[in-house]
């Protein structure tokens, strides 16, 4: 008992003497808008003292960033699943995961082996999964009831009344709408190619019924809250927080389904502080803190049990979006195989300059 | 002998003076393009020299056309500018005195103290469907459904004249100051009217001005990414937009840079071109 | 127009006022064909705001401006009648000597083969026949002044106006260039306007000069008029050289009077134009160095004797000049030094007889106001 005692106080005094050696520390994040609240950090910082410097950003700059900078600069970063092996092969920008130091109780089981497996490189895990949501329709039931799928869009009744984005997610969403299996296709370069040329005669066509290819989040909700567009694809969180301020806007699952895509940790090749990063995870997976990040991003965590702090609009907004059928419909994002990018980047130019 | 020392002495002082701009030079302009020139040559696979990236701009039309569009319009761009700047300055210059030239001048710095996001976002609100102008429109009963007035060129030329303004007010200011009103008067007296006072006496004095500003227009204009991109819409399509996308999205280094660098050489023989063409010089211009 | 039509420009009571002050205060004056008139003043005295108005570039506040007798006022600068030689030229340094002189026959429509006829007309009878290529930053000082001359000659303006265009130059060229105008303008036959601060300049040229002192003409007269019969104390300081006293009348008889100086002289003067003089006034008393006959040895009958010591000598070749002090008052006298053999070795202290007559020494009422500033000084 004695002895318990002596060596908790050396614990005890361990981590202070570590506490106070971190108050100079810094986790240098960088991530996407609203998954490090102010709040979050701030708890994190009361807790550990380490301050969070945090960047936001999308996957392409992040794995940009890291590509120029030869995975140095940032000690934590969250790219989705899909671009994390095959960045990996291309680039040798991250750092294999030591999962030892992660507590892998407060990860949803099934997600945690998923993400294993999409992000294992040479038999290193490079990814653990954080924000988890998806892609399909954001639209004004008032006005659009009958925009069920991708393809919809493109009906002349909305003409000049829609918004997507030109870039990839919209290509493999309308490739599903229109039949095909993009996923499937990954592998085979020029079945891929085939499939993208299909899809960018019809976004071609379809562009007389674009307002404007939306390109940020924010510009994305003034044009569905200004009504200037009814019907858009963008992501779930999107369309939930307009559901707030407008009953009649919300995120509807595509019947050709929703594309399923999950936010990870990876750490940097040149990452600088591993154990706050490993903080960090453990501290934001936390179910309560979870479920604050939740609040902020609009998107679900793969931390076991934070639903219960979610607050019960959030969970009536995503039981209204998707039923048990769309969620098992849900398509997620396979890792991307090295050489996508430039087939769907010509095909993304032909578009924008068609 | 002291002589010598001295002269020494002047000539490692003036090394010394000249060291920022030429660490300047090397490490931000030269260093940064000659990599880029590397990236632009060397094929990513095995790093044998290829020239594919430069074809590739050649031989897709996407490209070229893309860098064409942007090239007329930001010519375009530069000539309203310095139609609509011209009088703004001949009127800075010439026609205020004192305090209220302060004034005017100070107005046209105005929209420089926020940053290019921010004004862009400013046209945002006034242009668009559901903006202050739109609203205006319909309130007024000029206009019975909302207008879209973004989404246009003509809206990215607006957002580009707008932009680039105070570059052309500012050096046309500096050389019509510097034209003595005597020089006006004396074409008046001689029985000039008000135009060819203008086009024979102030604006050959104007040239060297007009000149500058029209680079210094023409390369913001070719450069701005912001303002086509936001302004410009489902249509917009703006060289340094594929530039950024090269290297951003893509992560095709290789042939961003090999944009980047056609870029240059391109816009440097456009501007040498315009220079031919109007029979000035560079040094002429800016010394 | 009509051929008894001989004045070129008639002002009739013009006055220009600007915020809080008067330029040019009801000035009226005519000008005859093919004169060359001058308006001599000091900087500020208003010359420059009337030669503006003259030529359309300041409107008058009030009056009317006539150019053979027709109303100038609603005539913008480039319809008028009339042409300038700017003060620094304002030659176009973008355009080489022919473009600058055709740039006015250019401007009316001239057909070119004519323009070129005329531009080297005029060019030749400037003596600058060769000229016609060069650009204006080749030419001297003194081509400039005749290309200006030129530009404004070949329209055949009915008036030409100049602005003080000798100020930047040295002063031999100076002295050259008043010859040179005078005979160009005898030769063209045209009106001129001068305007100048240099009294020198407007004796040598001018048929006319108007004296011109805050806003108002002071006096209008020939040169000779104006240096040997001032009718105003400002006119007899500010034309030519002169021994200038503040005094107080003595006595006053028909034809002359008896007055004492400030500083302790007593001569005896003549009064300049009709005032009404009584013993005790305040004048200003003028007497022109050159007026003062001067000798070694002995007076001559005159009406003021004065015998003093040289005080200074300042030498200035043919201008020198002597300084002498009267040693009973203490008062100083300025006079020409003659330059006979007599004065050759003329030194400080040496003996000096003065005489001259009451008819050069000219008086002048002080103003009241003038006499505040007389006292106070």
């Amino acid at each position: 008992m004695k002895k318990i005692n002596i060596l908790s106080l050396a614990v005890l005094l361990a981590s202070g003497l570590a506490t106070t050696a971190q108050a100079t520390q810094e986790l240098r994040l960088l991530t996407w808008g609203g998954y490090a609240p102010k709040e979050v950090v701030e708890l994190f910082e009361k807790e550990t003292g380490i301050k969070v410097k945090v960047t936001k950003s999308n996957n392409e700059e992040m794995i940009s960033k890291l590509k120029a900078t030869r995975g140095a600069g940032f000690d934590l970063v969250q790219p989705s699943q899909d671009r994390v092996a095959s960045a990996q092969k291309a680039f040798k920008i991250y750092k294999p995961m030591d999962l030892s130091k992660i507590d892998s109780s407060q990860f949803i089981d099934s997600m945690l082996a998923a993400t294993k497996g999409q992000s294992t490189v040479d038999g290193e895990v490079y990814a653990v999964p954080h924000v988890w949501g998806s892609s399909g329709l954001i639209v004004n039931r008032a006005i659009a009831a009958d925009i069920k799928d991708y393809t919809d869009l493109c009906k002349p009744a909305y003409a000049g009344k829609v918004t997507y984005r030109l870039k990839r997610p919209t290509l493999i969403g309308f490739a599903f709408a229109m039949g095909e299996d993009p996923f499937a296709a990954y592998g085979d370069a020029d079945k891929y190619k085939q499939i993208m040329e299909k899809v960018g005669k019809k976004l071609t066509e379809c562009k007389a019924n674009v307002k404007a290819y939306w390109s940020g989040g924010d510009a994305l909700l003034s044009l569905m809250r200004s009504g200037e567009t009814t019907a858009a694809m963008a992501w779930d969180a999107g369309g939930w927080k307009l559901n707030r301020d407008n009953a009649d806007i919300t995120f509807v699952a595509p019947t050709s389904g929703a594309l399923g895509w999950i936010d990870t940790f990876v750490l940097p090749r040149k990452t600088k502080n591993e154990a706050a990063a490993y903080q960090w995870i453990n501290f934001v997976m936390r179910p309560d803190i979870a479920a604050k990040i939740t609040a902020s991003a609009g998107n679900f965590t793969a931390s076991k049990g934070s639903d219960d702090f979610v607050d019960a609009k959030a969970k009536a907004q995503y039981q209204e979006s998707f039923s048990a059928k769309d969620i098992d419909n849900i398509k997620w994002y396979p890792p991307v195989p090295a050489g996508l990018e430039k087939i769907e980047g010509k095909i993304l130019d032909r578009i924008k300059a068609s | 002998m002291g002589n010598l020392g001295a002269n020494a002495r002047l000539k490692l002082g003036l090394w010394l003076l000249l060291m920022p701009l030429g660490l300047w030079l090397l490490l931000l302009i030269i260093l940064p393009h000659f990599e880029l020139l590397i990236f632009s040559i060397t094929d990513p696979e095995d790093g044998a020299f290829t020239f594919e990236f430069y074809f590739e701009f050649f031989t897709e039309p996407l490209y070229w056309r893309t860098f064409l569009r942007t090239a007329v319009m930001s010519i375009l761009a530069t000539i309203l500018t310095l139609i609509i700047a011209f009088p703004v300055a001949f009127y800075i210059a010439k026609m205020l005195k004192g305090r209220s030239k302060g004034i005017v001048f100070a107005m046209c710095l105005i929209p420089f103290w926020v940053s290019e996001l921010v004004r862009t976002f400013g046209w945002m609100i006034l242009l668009r469907e559901s903006g202050v102008i739109s609203n205006f429109l319909q309130w007024s009963g000029l206009a019975a459904g909302p207008v879209e007035l973004l989404y246009t060129d003509a809206t990215i030329m607006l957002g580009l004249v707008y932009s680039s303004m105070l570059f052309m007010v500012v050096p046309l200011v500096s050389t019509l100051d510097s034209l003595d009103d005597s020089y006006i008067e004396a074409g008046y007296d001689l029985g000039g009217t008000n135009w060819n006072v203008i086009r024979e006496i102030v604006i050959p004095h104007a040239i060297p001005g007009i000149v500058s500003g029209c680079i210094i227009v023409f390369m913001l204009s070719l450069g701005n990414y912001l303002t086509p991109v936001l302004l410009g819409g489902k249509d917009s399509l703006w060289f340094t937009e594929q530039i950024y996308t090269q290297f951003i999205t893509r992560f095709n280094w290789e042939q961003g840079s090999a944009f980047g660098l056609l870029l240059l050489v391109l816009s440097s023989l456009i501007v040498w071109l315009g220079l031919k063409a109007s029979g000035q010089s560079f040094t002429k211009t800016m010394g | 127009m009509s051929k008894h039509c001989k004045i070129d420009l008639a002002c009739e009571n013009i006055s220009k006022h600007f915020s809080g002050f008067t330029a040019v205060d009801n000035v009226s004056f005519t000008i005859p064909k093919g004169s060359f008139f001058s308006i001599l003043g000091p900087s500020g005295c208003g010359k420059t705001t009337l030669l503006r108005m003259l030529a359309g570039f300041e409107s008058p506040s009030s009056g009317d401006i006539l150019i053979k007798q027709q109303s100038m006022l609603d005539v913008p600068p480039n319809k008028r009648p009339v042409n300038m030689v700017f003060q620094h030229l304002a030659l176009f340094p973008t355009m080489n000597v022919e473009q600058n002189i055709g740039y006015g026959l250019r401007r009316q429509g001239v057909a070119k083969a004519e323009i070129t006829e005329r531009v080297a007309a005029v060019l030749a009878r400037v003596g600058l026949a060769d000229s016609g290529k060069k650009r204006v930053e080749q030419l001297s000082g003194g081509q400039r002044q005749r290309i200006a001359l030129a530009r404004c000659l070949v329209l055949n303006p009915t008036l030409l106006l100049l602005d003080e265009p000798l100020g930047a130059l040295d002063l031999k060229l100076r002295e050259q260039m008043k010859i040179e105008l005078k005979s160009l303008q005898k030769e063209f036959g045209t009106t001129f306007v001068y305007i100048t601060h240099d009294q020198s300049e407007a004796l040598v040229m001018s048929d006319q000069i108007a004296v011109m002192n805050k806003g108002k003409f002071e006096q209008v007269g020939t040169p000779h008029q104006l240096y040997y019969q001032p009718e105003t104390a400002f006119v007899a300081g500010f034309v030519g050289d002169s021994n200038r006293w503040h005094g107080t009348i003595i006595s006053v008889d028909d034809s002359s009077l008896m007055l004492k100086t400030d500083d302790g002289l007593s001569f005896r003067a003549k009064v300049a134009v009709e005032q009404k003089l009584e013993k005790g006034a305040k004048v200003e008393v003028f007497v022109r160095p050159e007026a003062i006959n001067v000798s070694r040895t002995a007076h001559s009958e005159d009406d003021n004797q004065l015998t003093c010591t040289v005080q200074t000598l300042l030498f200035d070749g043919a201008n020198s000049q002597i300084i002498a002090l009267e040693p009973n008052s203490g008062g100083k006298i300025t006079v020409a030094m003659p330059q006979t053999s007599d004065f050759v070795d003329l030194k400080t202290g040496d003996q000096l007889f003065l005489n001259w007559s009451a008819a050069q020494t000219l008086g002048f009422l002080v103003e009241s106001e003038n006499l505040v500033s007389a006292v106070g000084a």
